[in-house]
């Protein structure tokens, strides 16, 4: 019956505005209330990146508010860059990967990737940590930060350390991945620069 | 390299870096927008552009 049809998209399209809706009202949903110093940091970030061509860092923008640095505040506010790219075009352009990571993690990253690009065996804590030029408590640390940001995935049926690259970073631009390019100046100021 | 032989042509400027080879790190160096220094001393650095 055509008034069943008309009834049946009205139904439709309500269905889809109530999915939409929804959808839209999780996306607006803030991520986790930060600190007032976490939010200093994204203060201090949005204000820095653009400048000078500036993709500063976490680590960095703490290191310059003289913040103690550790794991839980960094995967706290790199969660929240991760999850508001409307913050600053630089987070859209470069990607958040580039931003939350330290140096340590995006090579400890690469040590991991370029294995599995080249079709070697993936190496242990200590081969990465020699790799590296760290500890090998410094390699589990970052092992653990890249597993929660779901770069890596924990899988002891592939050897080494333990874990597995997520497919979509093995496709991403080889040798252009988990780059940094730290810039200190003789007056103090550090910025990460592309 | 756009700045440091720029806006920080006259400033000391410290750049760590990494090959994208592999997980080796690299630093250089310029002073008053020259190369002071490159650790390790086989980095090679592309200067120019147009």
């Amino acid at each position: 019956m055509p008034l069943m049809r008309v009834s049946q998209r009205a139904l439709l399209g309500s269905l889809c505005v109530v999915l939409l809706l929804a959808a839209s009202g999780k996306a607006s949903q803030p991520a986790e209330k930060l600190k007032p110093e976490e939010q200093k940091v994204i203060d201090y970030l949005v204000n820095d990146w653009g400048k000078d061509y500036s993709v500063t860092s976490v680590d960095v923008a703490m290191d310059a508010l003289k913040m103690k640095q550790s794991d839980e505040a960094r995967f706290r506010i790199g969660s929240y860059i991760k999850a508001h790219p409307e913050l600053h075009e630089v987070i859209r352009r470069w990607g958040w990967v580039t931003l939350v990571l330290t140096p340590d993690e995006k090579l400890i990253a690469r040590a991991l990737i370029n294995a599995a690009r080249d079709g070697k065996p993936a190496p242990g804590v200590a081969e990465i940590a020699r790799a590296v030029g760290v500890s090998e408590s410094r390699v589990k640390r970052g092992l653990l930060m890249l597993e929660q940001y779901e770069i890596l995935k924990k899988d002891s049926t592939v050897g080494g350390a333990g874990y597995k690259v997520m497919p979509r970073y093995l496709k991403w631009e080889p040798r252009l991945d988990f780059l940094f390019h730290k810039v200190r100046l003789a007056s103090g100021r550090q910025f990460n620069t592309n | 390299m756009l700045l440091v032989s720029s806006k920080f042509a006259n400033e000391k400027v410290t750049i760590d870096d990494s090959s994208p080879e592999s997980t080796a790190r690299i630093r250089v160096v310029f002073d008053k927008g020259k190369l002071a220094s490159a650790d390790p001393p086989t980095t090679v650095l592309f200067m120019g552009g147009g």
